[in-house]
């Protein structure tokens, strides 16, 4: 089973982005997206498959798998089965530093997004973990949910101001904020792989680490880890590929929750080098996914994929909450 | 002590709170009337004395036909914010569970947003009436997940926060359908606020109040011994799971109508009562200084964003989450009994 993950994700992926491609209003057999793709040509079938969906499938790829992998960071980081960029208050965060940056004037295009997304994000991470730490048990799964979900719900108030208060603001925003992947600009990715490369690097290093943290603050520093800089060092991986991703895509929700789970597993718990890399593919298919449900459930009208994230994602947290051990 | 106008009847006062709650009905009336006097126009307090009376004067469309229903309107809604927080919030005896949290609000507006985008209730009379069925239902919905061999009040927590992820997803898919002045609208009301709204919005929130009253009679005297563990409780002879589940409904159905009235107003709820209780001092949440409380923050709060930044009006709901927010924060960070 655990030799076999790896081909099986990355079929998965493929196979969820040849759907992506393939999938919409205007069906496309694989055969002509394949021909679209190597010869480009000017027929209907290749002009959408080829200005439309690529970027499309391009950004669920790229923003699935940082979400999925910064979850499995989070997860890791706070020793937290209900870790997720959404529920610790990052994703509301960098989507209110990118609001209120574009409201006051202050960024333009997707470079100018991810700047003040990252900011928001690392604002909102110290803020849930600075709270979360205070008072008895220190940060508790639960008191970290809890925490980032209050945040959450106060920063969506002050994006919710600038949103009321300008009817452009809300224009450019309302799709935007559900998290979708449709209607971006075509070089939206090439601009995110920088902040991309960085997180998951930053993350990567720290697989060893991670996995030393799974036994205990004791026990891994007694092997000889630096605790306070694997943390450190793998949240703001984490917090680099959630800005990254929201900027491109909007607040996703739920994905980097269940996917973790997920590949822990079908890996059996194993080594943080297999847990890692497998969430990012296992995030990027799931998202790709949900983009080409939200296509199909309501055609010819879509859903965002965002709000298919939060539909699917919300029974998993129901499950997790219900299991014992998360909620004390 | 104790007033006894009949042998069969008796009522049991605390002096300080019947003090503290003649001091938040004159602070309520205050706060009322500088927020009829202040806004695009000031309007001098012996002119909106004068429109009150009924006697004909050159204020009377600003005052007696937007701001003094509008106002009336936030005092009944934050009446009905705070009271429903302090039930729940003695159900659950846990300071931050509250109708925002275990998914009333977003109950009902999902609810109504359904029943706007679908056509299937077209007469806004019938709307609060939606935001009621679509409150309980979401809350009703959180309480069987939640409940597992008991109800521990962080996974209840955990749970109504999940919820109402879901159901803002749905709201949120209507919003990208719509066309952008929809789309508007239906922010402007997700957001909360009392602008434009007035006696008919008021209406079904004042008779909803009115028939709590005879309900809330019984729930000051129920609410004492639930402050006690449920042995001690059930020892009395009080019906706890019946108690429990009273008390419940009827704060449900008074935040689902203060919602239906003027969208969904966070952080009211939750924070009235614990403020009324440090003003009482008294071991558990005073229910009508909690009512009194929520009337004078609502309104207070709709003064602010009526007048803080003009001409532009800021949602009051958006100001409600924004100062209410820190303290939900703060109470987090505070070194509470379970973990």
């Amino acid at each position: 089973m655990k030799h076999l993950a790896w081909p099986a994700a990355a079929l998965l992926v493929a196979a969820a982005a040849v759907l992506s491609l393939a999938v919409g209003t205007r069906a496309v057999p694989p055969s002509a997206v394949l021909d679209a793709l190597l010869h480009g040509g000017s027929s209907p079938d290749a002009l959408v498959v080829r200005s439309l969906r690529l970027p499309r499938t391009e950004i669920g790829l790229t923003a699935g798998a940082a979400l999925g992998l910064a979850g499995a960071a989070l997860q890791a980081v706070t020793r937290n089965p209900l870790a997720d960029p959404g529920i610790l208050g990052l994703s509301q965060g960098a989507a209110a530093g990118v609001v209120l940056a574009v409201s006051l004037g202050l960024a333009d295009g997707f470079s100018g997004y991810v700047r003040y997304a990252f900011v928001g994000a690392v604002a909102a991470a110290c803020l849930v973990y600075a709270i979360a730490a205070r008072g008895r048990g220190g940060a508790s799964p639960v008191k970290l949910a809890l925490a980032g979900t209050a945040l959450s719900a106060m920063t969506a108030g002050a994006t919710n101001v600038v949103l009321t208060s300008s009817s452009a603001t809300l224009d450019q925003f309302r799709f935007w904020q559900v998290g979708a992947l449709s209607g971006r600009e075509a070089d939206t990715v090439v601009r995110m792989l920088p902040f991309l490369a960085v997180g998951a690097a930053l993350v990567l290093a720290c697989a060893r680490g991670l996995d030393a943290l799974a036994l205990g603050d004791e026990t891994a520093r007694a092997l000889g880890h630096r605790v306070h800089t694997v943390r450190v060092c793998a949240a703001l991986g984490a917090t680099l590929l959630t800005a990254s991703a929201v900027a491109a895509a909007g607040p996703i929700a739920f994905v980097g929750l269940a996917v973790p789970h997920l590949a822990r597993r079908v890996t059996r718990g194993a080594a943080h080098r297999l847990v890692l890399p497998l969430s990012a593919l296992l995030g990027a298919a799931l998202l790709l996914l949900a983009d080409v449900a939200g296509r199909v459930v309501r055609a010819p009208a879509e859903v965002p994929a965002g709000v298919m994230t939060a539909l699917v994602g919300v029974p998993v947290l129901v499950v997790l909450v219900r299991r014992k051990g998360a909620a004390t | 002590m104790v007033l006894r106008p009949h042998p069969r009847v008796s009522l049991l006062l605390h002096r300080r709170s019947v003090c503290v709650a003649v001091a938040l009905v004159l602070l309520l009336a205050a706060v009322m009337l500088v927020s009829a006097c202040l806004g695009q126009t000031y309007v001098p307090p012996a002119e909106v004395w004068r429109t009150l009376r009924g006697d004909a004067g050159p204020y009377d469309l600003v005052v007696g036909e937007l701001r003094v229903p509008r106002i009336a309107l936030g005092a009944l809604v934050g009446a009905a914010l705070g009271l429903s927080g302090a039930l729940v919030q003695t159900v659950t005896r846990n300071p931050l569970a509250s109708p925002d949290v275990i998914g009333v609000g977003h109950g009902a507006a999902a609810a109504t947003v359904l029943a706007l985008a679908t056509g299937a209730v077209t007469s806004p009379g019938a709307m609060p009436a939606v935001s009621v069925a679509g409150g309980l239902a979401a809350a009703a919905l959180v309480y069987l997940l939640a409940w597992r061999r008991g109800m521990h009040p962080n996974r209840f927590v955990l749970t109504g926060v999940g919820i109402g992820v879901a159901l803002s997803a749905i709201v949120q898919l209507y919003l990208t359908d719509s066309e952008l002045e929809a789309a508007e609208q239906v922010k402007l009301w997700l957001t909360g606020s009392l602008n434009g709204r007035g006696w008919e919005q008021a209406g079904p929130l004042a008779a909803v109040l009115l028939l709590a009253l005879p309900a809330l009679v019984w729930a000051s005297r129920a609410v004492r011994p639930l402050g006690l563990d449920t042995d001690t409780a059930a020892a009395l002879g009080v019906r706890v799971g019946r108690t429990r589940l009273g008390l419940t409904v009827l704060g449900v159905v008074l935040a689902a109508t203060a919602t239906g009235a003027a969208g969904p107003i966070g952080f009211v709820a939750l924070t009235a009562p614990q403020l009324a209780r440090r003003l009482t001092r008294t071991p558990q949440l005073p229910l009508a200084a909690s009512a009194l409380t929520g009337a004078v923050v609502l309104v207070g709060a709709d003064l602010a964003a009526r007048t803080l930044l003009p001409p532009l009006e800021i949602p009051v709901g958006a100001l409600t989450a924004l100062v209410g927010g820190p303290y939900l924060l703060w109470l987090l960070g505070r070194d509470r009994r379970d973990p």
